[in-house]
């Protein structure tokens, strides 16, 4: 198939995915805060949960005053939430937990990657698989192809001329292997690129971008959508989220860049927010009750987002049974209160947004091996 | 006078290179004795290139103990032999290292003058409270660009190699804090003091270094009142990434108990006096019994807490194994054959955690000199640069344009932000050939300010164009790779970016 056929035509059809993961595990307990349950206050004596209370989402539940720039969505059905959510397995491990999260379970290759395999082989282009930022992440290992950008001005090569390129192009087609395939889909994404920067497209009016990282990893993403280059999924990272130390100024700043960069992607993308689903997820919660240093520690259950046009949102969904001491989970030997428990697989919120996105029984299969579904019903059906 | 010589000197060597070319050349040359300055990196009168179809043991040698060979490393090594070389390598004390002394000395002066220094000549260096004095930036710039340096022109190669093993081992992320002053002063007293010397030394010297109590929240780890929960942040990596590994059969009990071993060690913040001082306050320590790993710990030790866990630790034999395969994966392969791990650990705790004789067993297994292990380890990015640099004869002074190709390769010193330090493995820095390729046309092409090679007349020294990609590839080039260098209408970029230079 020709660049240009690929460019065009029915690349428009596209469902990107978008992850975002927060990394360094996110409060849950802080960004969607259980404002009713008395022990809350109890756990958290000098953080003082309630005066962090923004917009009451149900009888349970509040979303962090910084997150409001999110209530359009949820008001309007397109934010699902799911609480205490998160892996399987008991690690309080950072690299654990998102090495499990991010391959789906033990398994060779990312979950999003293999997501990309299952893919009919029209929508598996140079650009099927992007990462906003610098590195690949492990949820996109294994991609058919996977670009990692800051930006498509970055993404050129300063060869003196056409035989350069043809050369190199034929050194690294005799390289077998994997780095034999990730040349040949550095060179697919070059030409791609060249082309979107031919005909850039412009800004959606009233889309209110941050100046942070994170917002112009979206604003940029958004720019590559509505290029119709036959995204597919996409990766970005907000890091910074292990609060051990004073965190109140550290998620204030963190939730803000979240919701203010979300919401206006969300906005920036218009028409083609109807085919959008981006997911936001941690790789486990933050213990329910505080540190020496007015931080937490590494807990269990976390918080996990659904937003786009197909959700079914506007609701808190999944098993939740408050933070009563009988119902944590008990963590080692110390006294006091246990961590939010994992009531809720991340699997079951990301295999019923596969789904919608075109995925079978057999591709979630291989997705999500070892997996047995149990799927929350964070999509319209 | 230094500072102003400085400017001067920038100023004047700016202008000879936009004047350009070989004309400036004996200027320079001039200019450079005038004032004393170190001299470009000579060329030894032995060149000869490897002539075999692959890599030999002396280039494989080279690829893993090195950043890499430099024009004549290949024919010195051939010459004395792989295991005088490893002899030599591991004991970096007896290796001449002056020449890089001074060049560290001139462009990293602003921490070295007037005094030595931090990257030269004084011993004790400025002391940790005196670093306070400087820029936070200035600090990063300079030891980056020391670390950046030291990679590409000493001598005493395998320490540096192992300098950056144990950095990302012990990763430090100094934007937190005041680990922003306090991580060259780690560098120098934790990491380099102790790379080629004991765990042991080197677990306790990093476990209460200043920077790394900043990092990982140590510092805030206290109990004082019953029911405060201690700070785990220090405890878990301590268990899990510095010692015994994930699976090193520790459970959530010992992270917690750990915990409180470590309560009440802190660190003295830059607003008080003795700042940067790492101290153990006794009324911020969990004075009860402990256990840990399944051994008891009386009450009352105090600051002994810390010393009995780390006696556990070190030279445990899950340690053990999580060292041999963490330094199989970074000398042998990626996923490293359990013999030769298994037998680098018993070395390892024979020799009670010492390094060098851990190394030794490692290059003596029969998998790290078949010739499967050959040319099979994907140069990380800041390996590639420096092998560049060195295979290219290039004169650096690793400055600002140099470090930007290192963070758009995502691999720029004490930039890693989480504690893991950066990733070995080749599927993690596979995605970045773009910016691999723009930096072998940017170095080729002499676009990066402050950078400069000479390649005609290394082409000329070394003997034609088939010696320059025998030199640089580690073997004879093939036909194909021949055509291709002549066809592209740049050689040595093609030869930089081309697959073969990815592989060490």
């Amino acid at each position: 198939m020709s660049t240009r056929a690929l460019i065009s035509g029915e690349r428009g059809a596209a469902r990107p995915l978008v992850v975002v993961f927060l990394r360094g595990a996110a409060d849950g307990l802080a960004l969607v805060s259980p404002w009713s349950d008395p022990h809350l206050p109890r756990a958290r004596p000098r953080l003082r949960p309630g005066e962090r209370v923004g917009a009451r989402l149900d009888d349970r539940f509040a979303l962090h005053p910084r997150l409001s720039p999110l209530l359009e969505a949820w008001r309007e059905g397109e934010l699902a939430v799911v609480h205490a959510c998160g892996i399987a397995e008991e690690t309080r491990s950072h690299f654990e937990a998102q090495d499990l999260m991010e391959h789906g379970g033990v398994a060779a290759g990312g979950w999003l990657g293999r997501y990309l395999r299952t893919r009919p082989a029209a929508a598996r282009g140079a650009l099927a698989g992007v990462a906003i930022g610098r590195a690949l992440p492990e949820c996109l290992l294994g991609a058919p192809g996977a670009a990692v950008l800051e930006s498509l001005e970055d993404f050129s090569l300063g060869a003196p001329g056409p035989a350069w390129r043809a050369q190199l192009e034929q050194l690294y087609a005799m390289e077998r292997g994997r780095l034999g395939a990730a040349a040949r889909d550095t060179f697919a994404a070059l030409l791609r690129v060249e082309e979107i920067r031919r005909q850039p497209a412009a800004e959606e009016g009233g889309a209110a971008y941050g100046r942070d990282e994170f917002s112009t990893g979206l604003r940029r993403l958004a720019q590559l959508l509505k290029a119709d280059v036959g995204v597919e999924a996409a990766a970005v990272d907000l890091p910074g989220w292990d609060s051990h130390f004073a965190q109140e100024a550290q998620v204030d700043r963190l939730a803000d860049r979240l919701a203010t960069g979300l919401a206006a992607f969300r906005r920036d993308l218009g028409k083609r927010w109807e085919r959008t689903t981006v997911v936001v997820m941690t790789e486990f919660g933050r213990t329910v009750e505080e540190n020496s240093a007015f931080g937490t520690d590494h807990g269990r259950g976390g918080a996990m987002f659904v937003l786009g046009g197909g959700v079914a949102g506007g609701k808190v969904l999944g098993a939740w049974r408050g933070l009563s001491p009988e119902v944590l989970e008990p963590r080692g030997l110390l006294e006091g209160y246990g961590d939010l428990p994992v009531l809720n697989n991340y699997r079951d919120v990301l295999a019923p947004v596969l789904r919608a996105h075109g995925a079978g029984a057999a591709d979630l299969a291989a997705v999500f091996p070892g997996h047995r579904p149990a799927p929350l019903p964070v999509m319209r059906a | 006078m230094s500072f102003s010589r400085r400017q001067f000197l920038a100023a004047g060597a700016g202008a000879a290179w936009g004047a350009g070319g070989l004309r400036a050349e004996g200027w320079r040359e001039e200019f450079r004795r005038w004032f004393g300055l170190p001299a470009p990196p000579e060329l030894p009168a032995d060149l000869r290139v490897p002539d075999a179809a692959a890599p030999d043991l002396a280039g494989h040698f080279l690829n893993r103990l090195t950043f890499g060979a430099r024009p004549g490393d290949h024919a010195r090594v051939s010459r004395i032999g792989v295991d005088a070389f490893v002899a030599e390598q591991l004991a970096p004390e007896a290796i001449d290292d002056s020449a890089c002394a001074r060049l560290l000395r001139h462009e990293c002066d602003e921490l070295g003058d007037p005094r030595g220094g931090l990257f030269g000549a004084r011993e004790d260096g400025p002391g940790v409270g005196e670093l306070f004095e400087y820029k936070d930036k200035v600090l990063l710039a300079q030891l980056t660009r020391a670390t950046l340096l030291r990679a590409v022109r000493s001598e005493r190669q395998l320490l540096e190699v192992m300098v950056g093993f144990w950095t990302d081992h012990f990763n430090v992320d100094p934007s937190k804090g005041d680990a922003r002053w306090l991580k060259p002063a780690e560098d120098r007293d934790v990491i380099r003091a102790h790379a080629l010397g004991g765990f042991p030394a080197l677990l306790r010297a990093a476990t209460l270094g200043p920077a790394m109590l900043w990092y990982l929240d140590g510092r805030e780890n206290r109990r004082t009142a019953p029911g405060e929960r201690p700070n785990e942040n220090h405890a878990r990596e301590l268990l899990e990434l510095h010692t015994l590994g994930v699976h090193g059969g520790y459970t959530q009990e010992d992270v917690e108990q750990v915990a409180r071993c470590l309560s009440g060690w802190t660190v003295r913040g830059r607003r008080r006096f003795g700042r940067g001082r790492v101290e153990f306050e006794p009324g911020r320590h969990d004075g009860g019994a402990k256990r840990v790993l399944g051994h008891e710990l009386p009450a009352g030790l105090g600051a002994e807490d810390v010393t009995r866990v780390l006696d556990l630790l070190a030279l445990h034999p899950a340690t053990a194994r999580h060292l041999a395969a963490k330094l199989c994966r970074r000398f042998l392969a990626d996923e490293p054959p359990d013999a030769a791990v298994a037998r680098v650990a018993a070395a390892y705790l024979a020799a009670r955690g010492g390094i060098r004789e851990t190394l030794a067993a490692l290059f003596a297994t029969p998998e790290f000199r078949s010739p499967e292990c050959r040319g099979a380890k994907f140069k990380r990015p800041f390996h590639l640069v420096v092998s560049a640099l060195r295979a290219t004869a290039a004169e650096t002074d690793a400055g600002p344009a140099l470090i930007d190709h290192l963070l758009r390769l995502g691999h720029a010193p004490f930039r890693h932000a989480t504690p893991e330090g950066y990733p070995e493995e080749a599927h993690h820095w596979e995605s970045g050939l773009l910016w691999r390729w723009n930096f072998a046309l940017a170095l080729a092409g002499g676009r990066i300010p402050g950078t400069r090679l000479a390649a005609g007349r290394l082409r000329e020294r070394l003997g034609g164009d088939a010696a320059l990609m025998a030199g640089v590839l580690g073997r004879r080039p093939r036909p194909e790779e021949e055509a291709a260098f002549r066809a592209s209408g740049d050689g040595l970029a093609l030869l930089l970016a081309s697959p073969a230079f990815q592989w060490s």
